[in-house]
Order: structure tokens, then C-alpha cells, then sequence
């Protein structure tokens, strides 16, 4: 298979012929060798040879020298910007990896690093990524099929990728495997007079709301219409119909998910109760969903607003935002988003819905909210959820672009006490948080009793979230507001100490997932989101 | 005051984007000395400076390329003296090692570069400087071993050679990065937006820096000083006049300018240097320099 030059960087010497020939060679490959490590640098070498000749491809010795994997990524990416897709793969590939045993459903789709389009899909949105391998299945049985081989690969990150929005989802990795579910994501109504509409992991709620629009309907989802299903109807959905309607996993009717060890199994009030009881809230760990069953809520138009505010005084806002909130009707649903105070004011966004048409109905709505602080900016519209889900840029063949590792911390809060805004008023003026985030729960999400998913946390006044840009440094700040939570949703959170798994899962929840994974994951294949170890009792 | 008497090279400082390539092969047409590459690898939207770097020199004749400055937290020593030696040998020395000890520390954390205080990045600089030049002294078969703070290398192979006397060039500021570039580097590469006073700021600076040479035994005039500038601008009379000041009063010997424009490249190659060139001459014929 190796046609082409062979050149050897410990004895090439610049002008000599053997080099000049690679140079002035038309077409064809040239692979390095770098055979004592003394000689030329392979890097270096090759992105001088494909600056001179427009037409070699390039074989590299070994993978780049570099202090990180982003660096190394960001070596090879500029190289494509530059050079075109000339490097040949086999260098740029990782250790333990048996290319040549990927199955051949998957062979023609799968992704590794070199290959045209692995830029597109090694990162997610918060996060950059350099998986050895992207596996892309587009039915239940090529799931399989990748989960026969991630099963093969144990000693290897192992990522599940719906739509590669998530903070927490370890949908990326490094040198590992990630199981991206993009190309299944059919939306179909299954059942006009019911409302049933199933739809596919890689879909994104802003496909799935484009869909239900048509017939007035929606399915309450997060608030960013570029999320995927998989990862949001996995592990709770927190959104602008929430306390309308209930978390996104109050919808589902029924899921169809492949087990770890292959098996296709589908769960619901029919059967398998129980694993239909732990996807609803810790999928993640217990298979690879193929299909949602969700029964969608009549939805007519909706406000939706953004305003923001400036308080010299954080606090005081948050107190009042927080009484505010508790009172509003089921319709309404008003997130928050401060950042640091910056010459004593505080920038103040509030964005959200209220489920109704009637603009005198969401003003009314909306008048207590703009008075927590001095209103700045404000726009109000009559619109549609799709429309509202559709502010979401389309991502495209580009993919998504994410570097480094998001750092936050999440919690549920019970009550917005006047301590917690005292104490999120100095978490603010910390300065290591960039973004401080409410998210306003009550209403229906606790007409689900607790144990009946497991989202157990039903009864939260709301969800917060800060990002910070020094894991070390949120933590710290972080965990002195530690007593005012109970819970967290683990969709926002990227601490990997083991605690937050006890926060997310009460011990109840805990122990039923541990039986069900020790059913279902026994080996414990599916382990990167938040593991929940069948060994570890407690 | 003082003029070490080098001669006067005249460069561009350019976004390290895509564009960069054609810019660069202006440059080296146009009769500029050198372009140098920022290097933030943490901004998205920049390459890889050092696969850039190496990309355009292979596209280039004539033209010196330098990192202005290499970010050495990123970029390890012992990778970098192998790569830089490496592109000066293939594109004919016309390398020069501009090195910083590394800003924005979310940034080169965010690339999974070591997180370290300012104290730390400026002991890591005077670890890795001595690594890179043992790496490239070819002279003995003797293994290079250094056992550091920052950077351990053990039993080392030597090599490649560059293939001219190539500079270490470091961005320095405050005293003791000055004291280091004076004890350890080949030229001096700062910013002038970045100097507390502007020029003002310059007999002091320049002082640190030959104190700390003549310390280490060095001659001052070994460490070249050269000047990034934000832009070229003013009326051309007196913008000749100040680059000349530059050089025959606070010993300026490398004028860069930041622009991602190529009529930059001209004006600079076409009319300010044979100029800044012609006035430094006959006044440093009129008064030698030291």
C-alpha cells in the first residue's frame, strides 16, 4: 500500500539530491522516517515539504511533538488550513486503536484524525476534543456494532454524542472513542390524537420544535434550541415550559436504548419499567438511546422576553427576582444571568417564556420582573417556541469549534433565602465567576412524586449555575455555598469529584441505579458521564 | 544614550491567520528584513505560529521569520530547539528564535499548558534557554543533561545544527526578564505600546540589560535591540527622523511594525528604511560609535 518516497530525516541533508528529488517530485507520497531522532523534525519537515511542492502527501514518523493535545490538534488543524488534507492518516491515528477491526457497517462513516471531517467532529461546543476515532452509527444495529467494539477498547475513553452541547457530557475525549449518534435524528409523529412524536437522539430541539409546530405543539426542552436530544432527554431538561409542562423526561412515553452488551430493549410503562425509571434521568449510564417516545403539550403562540437590568445593589435584585419568580403562574417561566459587578452596577438579563398568546396576559406577566432593577434594554415578542428555538445557529458541516474544558458548578436550590443572595452577591464579586445563572423550576416539575424517575429532585425553587475560569478557584468559592443547596442537575456541572454523583442521586435514587447498572452495565462499559459504579455500594 | 552600531533590520509583526503566507511572500519580494508571528495559540482564530512559521519560510526566499514571541509554555525546549534549528537548516538560516516567557495563563492553561506564576514562567525562560543551545551546540558528542525546576532533559542527543548563528530574542519588560535577556539572549524584542514611558522608558530598560550582560561577562552590544511598533503612521519626514533617533540614541537596531497590509510591507521596504539606513550612516560617519 505504500507507493511513494521514502525519506529519512536522520541522514536527509537540505540540497542534497535525495532531498531535492522529494521537493521537485510530482504527486505521489512521501513518508518520513525519523529513525534516531537527531535529524530534521518531522513537523517542521513536513509542513516545509508541503509549503514547496502543492502536490506530495505527507506520511509522518509519528504523531506531532507537542506539551498537549490541544496543541498537537492545533498543529494539524493549521495544516489543513494551509496545506489542504495532505498529511496521510496513519501517523496522525492513536495508540490502541485497531483501525483495521472497526466493523464494516461503521467503516465508510467512521472518523479518525487526518481524515477529512475530523476537524468538524473532535470538539463539542464547550469543550475541544481529539478522539482516536468517531464511530457514527445510523441505525439500532450499528449502535450495536459500535458498542461490540467499544467493548474491545475498554482501556479507552468512551463517549456518547447526541447533539455535543452538553457542559458535563464527556461527548469528546482524548485518543478515545466517541459513539456519535448525529445522523439519527428522525422526528415523526406516531400518533396524531396522542400527541406522540418520536425522535432521535442526534436531533436537536430546534429540528424537533420546527416539526411539532406544525400542529401547535411542543415539547418543553432546555432553552438553547442547537442542544441535542439525546443528552438533554437523558439527564433531565430544564426549560421554558418546565413548569408548564415538567422536565423533558416528564414527556417521554417511552424509550428504545441498546445495552452495553448489544442488546436492543425498549422501556416504558409497558415494561421494563424500572430501566425506563433510571434512563429518565441517568441514561447516560445505562445504554445508548435510538429513539424517544415523547407525548408533545398543545402550544399555541408565546411571549418570549429578554430584558435586561442594572442594580447597584445584586442582592436586593436577586431577593426581589426571587420573590417574583415563586409567585408567577405556571405560564411563566424567567431565567436570570448576572456576571460580576463592574463599577458597582450589575448587569442583569432576564430571558424567558410565558405560555400564552395574549400580549396583555405577558405584560402582566413580565411587569414584577422588570422591577428588580432599573430596566436598560427590553424586547418582547408574540412568537412561536420553534421560532424561539430557532434562534440556535445551525451548526453545520463545520462542526462545533470548542477548546479547552468548561468549568462550572451547579446546584438545586430549595428556597432563594436572603442569606443565598447575600452569599451570591460575594460569590459574584469574587471575580471567579463570569456567569451566575438561575433557572426558575417550581410548577409542574413536582407533580412528578420524586421516585417516580430519577430526577429526584422535584421540589427546587430553581437551578444555578456558575462558570468560572479556574477549576481550583470556583471550587473554592463554590463549595462555601455548599449549605444552601440540595441537589444539583448534572447537566451543568463538570466537577469530577465523586460527591457530586451523592448531590445529583439521593441515596435512594443512588442504590436502584446501582442495582439497574449492575443489570444492565455490569462491566461498566459506559462510564465517562458521571459513573455510577455497579461495585461501589453507597 | 547608545548606539551598539549594528545594522538596521526593518520587519512586519502579523496575525498568525491564513493570510499571513501571502503577506509574508510581499514582504520577502517587497526587500523587508524579516516578518514576525504572534503566537496565542489559545485564540481560535490564530494558526499554529510555528507550522505557519514553517510554511511560509518554505514559500519564501530571501526573508528572516521569527516568533515575536514564541510562547515557551506551550512550547517545550527540547521540541523547540529540534523544530527551530530544523526550519533554519531547510529554508537556509534565515530563522531567529524570538522566545517569551508566556502571558495569559487561562489561555495557555485552556491549551494544556502548565498554569504557573510570573515567577515560575521567568525560571522556566532561564531553564529552557541553556537547554536549547547545549541542544544545538553539535560541537561535542557529549549527552545533554539538565535536571530543572520546569524542564528535565536526560542523556539528549545533540542536533540538528542550525545553520547560521542563530538568535534567541526574547520579549522582556520588567527587570528581571531584562536581566535575563541581557545575561542569556541575543536581542531584545519588546513592544512599544508595552514600555511604561514609550521611548522614555528605553535608557533605562537598555541599562538593565547591558548591566546584567557585563555581569554575565557578555558584551551589551552582543544583545540586539529591536522595537515592535503598533503601526506605521505620521507624516514620513518625521517618522524617519524618530526611527533614526531610535537607533543612533537608544541603541535600536530592529524596527517591526504590526500590519496584516501589504502596502505596509512597501512603504516600509520602499521608503522608510533606505531612508532611516541613509540618515543612521552619515551620522554615525559624523560621529563614530562607541
Amino acid at each position: 500500500m505504500t507507493e511513494g518516497t521514502a525519506l529519512d530525516l536522520a541522514t536527509a541533508r537540505v540540497g542534497s539530491g535525495e532531498f531535492t528529488a522529494v521537493v521537485e517530485q510530482t504527486g505521489g507520497d512521501v513518508r518520513l522516517t525519523d529513525a534516531d531522532g537527531t535529524g530534521l523534525d518531522p513537523w517542521t519537515t513536513a509542513v516545509w515539504l508541503a509549503g514547496r511542492n502543492d502536490s506530495i502527501r505527507i506520511g509522518l514518523p509519528a504523531p506531532v511533538a507537542a506539551v498537549s493535545p490541544e496543541m498537537r490538534e492545533k498543529a494539524y488543524e493549521s495544516f489543513e488550513i494551509l496545506a489542504g488534507s495532505r498529511l496521510m492518516t496513519g501517523a496522525q491515528r492513536r495508540e490502541g486503536i485497531d483501525y483495521d477491526g472497526i466493523p464494516a457497517s461503521l467503516a465508510d462513516t467512521a472518523v479518525a484524525p487526518g481524515d477529512p471531517g475530523y476537524r468538524a467532529r473532535k470538539s463539542t461546543y464547550m469543550r475541544g476534543g481529539s478522539p482516536g476515532l468517531v464511530l457514527r452509527p445510523r441505525t439500532p444495529a450499528e449502535v450495536a456494532d459500535a458498542l461490540a467494539f467499544a467493548r474491545d477498547h475498554r482501556h479507552l475513553p468512551l463517549g456518547l454524542r447526541s447533539g455535543g452541547h452538553g457542559f458535563s457530557g464527556r461527548s469528546t475525549n482524548d485518543g478515545g472513542l466517541v459513539i456519535d449518534l448525529g445522523a439519527m435524528n428522525d422526528v415523526e409523529v406516531l400518533d396524531e390524537d396522542r400527541r406522540l412524536v418520536r425522535v432521535g437522539p442526534g436531533a436537536t430541539w430546534k429540528q424537533v420544535s420546527a416539526v411539532l409546530d406544525k400542529y401547535d405543539w411542543a415539547i418543553g426542552s432546555g432553552d438553547y434550541g442547537g442542544v441535542g436530544v439525546g443528552g438533554l432527554a437523558t439527564a433531565g431538561g430544564i426549560g421554558l415550559l418546565s413548569r408548564e409542562h415538567g422536565l423533558t423526561i416528564d414527556r417521554l412515553r417511552a424509550v428504545e436504548l441498546v445495552l452495553a452488551d448489544g442488546t436492543p430493549v425498549r422501556a416504558g410503562a409497558e415494561e421494563n419499567q424500572e430501566l425506563f425509571w433510571g434512563v429518565r434521568g441517568a441514561g447516560a449510564n445505562l445504554g445508548v438511546v435510538t429513539a424517544f417516545e415523547f407525548e408533545a403539550a398543545p402550544t399555541g403562540d408565546v411571549g418570549w422576553a429578554q430584558l435586561v437590568l442594572v442594580s447597584p445593589d445584586f442582592e436586593q435584585a436577586l431577593k426581589q427576582y426571587g420573590e417574583v419568580a415563586r409567585n408567577a403562574p405556571r405560564d411563566t417561566t424567567i431565567f436570570l444571568m448576572a456576571g460580576p459587578p463592574r463599577e458597582g452596577q450589575s448587569v442583569i438579563q432576564l430571558y424567558g417564556m410565558v405560555d400564552s398568546g395574549d400580549a396583555d396576559t405577558v405584560v402582566e406577566r413580565l411587569t414584577p420582573f422588570a422591577s428588580i432593577g432599573q430596566l436598560a434594554q427590553q424586547q418582547v415578542v408574540i412568537t412561536r417556541y420553534a421560532d424561539v428555538m430557532g434562534q440556535a445557529a445551525d451548526v453545520g458541516a463545520g462542526g462545533h469549534h470548542g477548546r479547552g474544558e468548561p468549568i462550572s458548578r451547579s446546584g438545586l436550590l430549595p428556597v432563594l433565602t436572603d442569606a443565598f443572595a447575600r452569599d451570591a452577591a460575594r460569590l459574584l464579586r469574587s471575580g471567579q465567576v463570569f456567569v451566575f445563572a438561575l433557572r426558575h423550576m417550581g410548577g409542574a416539575i413536582a407533580d412528578t412524586p420524586p421516585d417516580a424517575t430519577a430526577w429526584a429532585h422535584r421540589t427546587p425553587e430553581f437551578q444555578v449555575t456558575a462558570l468560572g475560569s479556574d477549576r481550583a478557584g470556583l471550587d473554592r468559592v463554590w463549595d462555601r455555598l455548599a449549605h444552601h443547596f440540595d441537589g444539583l442537575y448534572l447537566s451543568f456541572e463538570t466537577d469530577q469529584r465523586p460527591e457530586r454523583l451523592r448531590d445529583a442521586f439521593p441515596p435512594a435514587t443512588l442504590s436502584r441505579l446501582r442495582a439497574l447498572k449492575r443489570r444492565h452495565d455490569p462491566t461498566n462499559l459506559l462510564r465517562d458521564n458521571f459513573n455510577i459504579d455497579p461495585e461501589v455500594e453507597k | 544614550m547608545t548606539d551598539y552600531g549594528r545594522d538596521l533590520l526593518f520587519g512586519l509583526f502579523v496575525t498568525p491567520n491564513a493570510a499571513a503566507v501571502d503577506l509574508t511572500v510581499t514582504a520577502d519580494r517587497a526587500g523587508l528584513d524579516l516578518v514576525s508571528f504572534q503566537d496565542h495559540p489559545y485564540q481560535p482564530a490564530f494558526l499554529d505560529t510555528w507550522t505557519l512559521m514553517a510554511y511560509a519560510a518554505a514559500r519564501t526566499s530571501r526573508i528572516r521569520l521569527l516568533g515575536n514571541v514564541l510562547n515557551l509554555p506551550l512550547r517545550p525546549p527540547a521540541v523547540l530547539a529540534r523544530a527551530a534549528a530544523s526550519l533554519d537548516l531547510l529554508s537556509g538560516g534565515r530563522i531567529e528564535l524570538g522566545l517569551g516567557a508566556g502571558g495569559f495563563p487561562d489561555g495557555i492553561a485552556a491549551m494544556g499548558g502548565p498554569r504557573l506564576t510570573v515567577g515560575q514562567r521567568i525560571d522556566a525562560l532561564a531553564e529552557a534557554i541553556p537547554i536549547i543551545r547545549d541542544l544545538w551546540d553539535t560541537g561535542t558528542r557529549e549527552r545533554v543533561d539538565h535536571r530543572g525546576e520546569h524542564y528535565t532533559v536526560v542523556g539528549a542527543k545533540r542536533g540538528p545544527r542550525p545553520a547560521h548563528d542563530m538568535g534567541i530574542w526574547i520579549g522582556a519588560y520588567k527587570p528581571r526578564m531584562l536581566a535575563l535577556t541581557g545575561r542569556l539572549g541575543d536581542g531584545w524584542l519588546p513592544s512599544m505600546p508595552y514600555l511604561p514611558r514609550g521611548a522614555d522608558s528605553l535608557p533605562e530598560m537598555n541599562a538593565r540589560i547591558d548591566e546584567a550582560a557585563l555581569s554575565a561577562g557578555r558584551d551589551p552590544a552582543r544583545v540586539r535591540r529591536l522595537m515592535t511598533f503598533t503601526e506605521l503612521d505620521g507624516p514620513p519626514a518625521r517618522r524617519v527622523d524618530h526611527l533614526a533617533d531610535l537607533a543612533l540614541h537608544h541603541g535600536i537596531s530592529g524596527f517591526i511594525v504590526a500590519s496584516d497590509d501589504p502596502r505596509t510591507a512597501d512603504i516600509l521596504a520602499a521608503e522608510v528604511a533606505p531612508a532611516v539606513r541613509d540618515l543612521v550612516k552619515r551620522e554615525r560617519g559624523a560621529v563614530p560609535a562607541a
